[in-house]
Parts: structure tokens; sequence; C-alpha cells
């Protein structure tokens, strides 16, 4: 841990300090100002090619999953609910709540429930962030309207943070 | 031919041109529509993100701002129960002109007797102190007192606009707003002092075209006052009577649609009309230039000065109210007594 520095701030020291804390900052300020670091992407025209395993949207396997409302049980954010169906239970989901923790995929006995890689979506309502068996029971996607100008790949820079480089796939 | 001529004079008539085009309402309010599209831009720029963009790709996103100020000329103004409907709607017009009323007596540039636009007008808005004509609304001798007399009711308006709207974020923020107005406001009139004894007079006019710019004459009093007008103008890390992470907004929480703009553009022309101020009796002002260039390069200095104090906003966070006034009345106020002493000494040893 020798290579980790932190910087103290002591208080209540000269007002010399105060002054030279308060140049620094404008000093970095104005750093940044001048060679930006941008690390946001301009969505619709860029967008990031997601990691395998990402932690997206759900979707259910209606015909494997046996009822067993584990599922329900142990979803944190109360997003899951059991319904009966035709004499069966089934989950459904509700993105308005959804934390995308995935325990419900975990503890699925017979892995009915699988991780999307879908993320990106839009409702114009929340009764549209429910979904019922028939509609969990889907892959469900929401292209972009406008189509993807550039496929981008986070790559860890050790300047700068975070980096873009072209996805080449 | 000759009704040409006479709108050309009216127009070019200082008393017209300046509280109306060049420092006046039509330069401040595109000034207003592109600080705000900098001062979104900065703090963005700062934060690794890329800000207002799709308005208008070519522009940066500058159309954004003429968006948003549709948007909320259009929008619905809502009168809350139980308030005065009058002084409702009548206080966020009070304060945007209180904050405009100084650009009427900021000299922004002199005339010279002859080779300039505006000579024709040089013997009406002749400044016996420095012999030249001055491009100014309305010319008076006492100019630096008068600005700084009307720009200290601008808080006054401020607290009655919260008192008006009866919303207890409201009170809350006028409460902090008088605290403040009081720090800054005698930071303001002290370095304002000092440079007067300085330069032994109240006109700006004679300060720049004396020739010796005010920030080397007196450092100090360039520092303090340019500390006073952030405070003074609620910009970061000041803007603590519209916290709007504590108080939704402060004095303006009730207001929507115009009135909102109206509440919001006071804050703005207010740090315009310092840093006018601040060009003209610390940063030379027009000086080597006259006329319409010379105006010109007052109206941009202070430009610049006014992104400046919008970018602190990328820097700083908020200071609580306790810690803006410990800061004004134990750090700055000791330096703005240092200033006045400066300027006494200066001023007696350097007779003009
Ligand atoms: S991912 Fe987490 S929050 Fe979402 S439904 Fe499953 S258990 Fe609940
Ligand atoms: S845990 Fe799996 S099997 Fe059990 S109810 Fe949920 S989805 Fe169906």
């Amino acid at each position: 841990m020798d290579s980790v520095k932190i910087k103290e701030y002591k208080k209540g020291e000269s007002p010399f300090n105060v002054v030279s804390g308060h140049l620094q900052a404008v000093g970095a300020g104005i750093k940044y100002f001048v060679k930006p670091q941008r690390i946001t992407l301009k969505y619709p025209d860029e967008s990031m090619s997601l990691p395998t395993g990402y932690r997206g949207m759900i979707r259910l396997y209606k015909d494997v999953c046996i009822g067993c409302t584990l599922c329900a049980m142990v979803c944190p954010a109360d997003a899951m609910k059991m319904v009966t169906d035709q004499g069966k239970k089934f989950p459904t989901i509700n993105y308005g709540r959804c934390v995308f923790c995935a325990f419900c995929v975990d503890i699925c006995p017979v892995d009915a429930l699988k991780e999307t890689g879908v993320h990106d979506a839009a409702f114009s309502n929340r009764r549209e962030l429910i979904f019922n068996p028939e509609k969990f029971d889907q892959d469900f996607d929401q292209p972009p309207l406008r189509p993807v100008v550039r496929k981008v790949k986070a790559v860890i820079d050790e300047d700068k943070g975070i980096k873009y480089v072209p996805d080449t796939e | 031919m000759n009704i040409l001529f006479d709108i050309r004079y009216y127009i070019l008539y200082p008393s017209f041109f300046a509280p109306i085009i060049l420092p006046g309402l039509i330069f401040t309010a595109i000034l207003l529509l592109t600080t705000i599209w900098f001062e979104r831009k900065a703090a963005a720029r700062v934060q690794m993100r890329v800000g207002p963009y799709y308005a208008s790709k070519r522009l940066g996103g500058y159309l954004q701002l003429v968006a948003d100020a549709l948007k909320f000329v259009f929008s619905e103004v809502i009168v809350p129960d139980g308030v005065n409907p009058t002084l409702f709607a009548l206080t966020p017009v009070l304060v945007v002109a209180m904050s405009f009323l100084p650009l009427a007596v900021i000299p922004v540039s002199v005339i010279p007797p002859s080779g300039s636009i505006f000579s024709i007008y040089f013997y009406d808005f002749y400044d016996p102190n420095v012999g030249l004509g001055v491009l100014v609304g309305l010319f008076t001798q006492y100019n630096m007192l008068l600005i700084l007399a009307i720009e200290s009711i601008y808080p006054a308006m401020i607290i009655l606009m919260a008192w008006s709207t009866n919303n207890r974020f409201a009170i809350v923020g006028a409460v902090r707003e008088s605290y403040l107005s009081v720090s800054y406001d005698v930071l303001l009139l002290m370095s304002t002092i000092s440079m007067a004894l300085e330069y032994h007079t109240l006109d700006l006019v004679k300060i720049v075209q004396s020739g010796v710019p005010g920030i080397l004459a007196n450092p100090l009093a360039a520092v303090t006052f340019f500390i006073a007008m952030i405070i003074g103008s609620a910009r970061f890390p000041f803007d603590i009577a519209e916290a709007d992470t504590e108080l939704v907004l402060g004095p303006a929480t009730e207001y929507s649609g115009l009135l909102f703009v109206l509440t919001m553009a006071g804050s703005y022309v207010g740090n315009f009309v310092y840093a006018l101020v601040f060009t003209d009796m610390f940063l030379w002002g027009w000086y080597p230039l006259s006329g319409f260039p010379g105006a010109l390069l007052t109206v941009i200095k202070a430009s610049i000065l006014v992104f400046f104090s919008v970018f602190l906003r990328s820097v700083y966070g908020r200071y609580r109210l306790d810690q803006a006034l410990r800061g004004s009345w134990k750090y700055i106020f000791p330096l703005a007594i240092a200033s006045m002493f400066l300027g006494l000494v200066v001023g007696y040893l350097w007779i003009q």
C-alpha cells in the first residue's frame, strides 16, 4: 500500500494555505477545461459493446419454470411477483423496481431465468414496465431508432482512466 | 435622407445606445444566453461530460438555450394560493429592473472631440474631469457611488420577492440573502472607497483615463471587489441563497415560466454589472481606445470576467452560510481595511 498516497487536508491552518488551496482548485478546473477528459458517450451515435456476462434485463423460460416462488422471495426490491396463470404459478417482473442484482437468476433451481445483454429500453408509462409471464417469456429488445454509427469498447488506460477504442468485431 | 440621419442620430444617442444596445438590454440578453450556455458547457467539460449538444450539433448545442427560453416563455405561470398576485408578478420584474438600472450610469467608453461616430454628442456628455465626452446613458461625476447605491437595492428586491411568495424555502433563502448582502455590500463599498481615495475621484472615467490600471495601483481592492462580486451575484461557491439542494430554489421557489426566467436573469445581469464596474475600476476599461471600439473592449473584458465567474461552478461546491460569513468577515474584511489604508497612503503620496 506504499504506492497509494492520501492527501490530508488540515483544518485551521494559516490563511495562505487557504489561498493556495483555492488557486489549486481553480487551476485544476482550468486544466480540465483546456484538456477535457470526456468519459461519456454521445449515445445514439456511439454505443458501447457490453462485456459478456453483463447483467441486463431478465428473461423467463416459461416451460422450464416450476413455479417454486424462490425468485419472488429473494428479490430485494420486490420487483418479482408471482401470478397464477392457468393454474400454474409464474413470476412477473416490474422494471420500475428491479435493481438488476440478478439474485433471482442465481437462486432459480432450474435455470428458468437468464440475464440478457439488453439494457437500453424506454417506456412511455409505468404499466409497460410490468412484464407479465407472456411478455417475460420472450426475448426483449428495443434497438435505437437511429442506427448506431460507432461501436466502441472501454479499455483501462493508465493516464486517462477510461478510454474508448473502436470495437472491431 | 434626412430621416435616415435622424434615426441614426437618435439610435446612436448615448442615452439610448448605452442602456438599450451596447452594454444594455440587447447585448445583455445575448450575453445572458451565451453565459448560461458557457456555464453548462464549461461545467460539462470539467466534469467529463459533453453538455448541451443535440439541439444544434454544429454550434455545440448553443440553440439549446434558445429552446429553453422559448419553452419557459410558453409555459404556464402558476400563482400560488394566498399570495398577492400583483406583488407576486411585480417583484421579479423589479428584481431584473434593479439589476439592469446601473447599466445606464456605467461609463463604457469616452468620446473624443472628433473622429468617432459619437463625436456629435461630445458636448452633451462632456466630462470636465478628463476633458472628454463619456459614452454613458446618464452622465454624473459621482457614478461610482450611484452604481453601488442602485445595485444595493437588488438584494432588497430579492427579499421582497421571497416575502411576497409566502413560501418557507423562499423565506429561508431570503434570510440567507440578507446575511450575505450585508457582508458583500460592505466589501464592495470599502474597495470602491479605497479606489476613490487613491485616485481622488468618484468618477470611473477619471480612473480609467488616469492611465494606471487599478489592479496595479491597489491589488488588494481588486481581490476584495472580485470576491464581493461573486458573492453578490450568487455564483458558486456562494449560491447560498438559492441553494437548490437544500432550498429548492430559495427566493425563486414558487416561480414558473417567464417569471422564473426573470428571477434567474437578475443575478446574471448583476454579475455583468459588477464585471463592468470591475473592468472600469481595475482592468483599464477602454483605455487606449475610445468611441465604439473602446466600448467593445470594455464589454469584452467584462464578458470574460462573467465567463470566469460562471466557470467557478465547475470547480467549487457550495459553502455553508456560516463558512461564507466567516470567510467574508474574518479574511476578506481585514483585506478590505488593508486595501483602504493602501489607498489612503498611495493616494496621499501620489497627487494627480
Ligand atoms: S434482478 Fe434483482 S431486483 Fe431484479 S427481479 Fe431479480 S432479484 Fe429482483
Ligand atoms: S425461481 Fe425459477 S423456477 Fe422458481 S418461480 Fe422463479 S423462475 Fe420459476
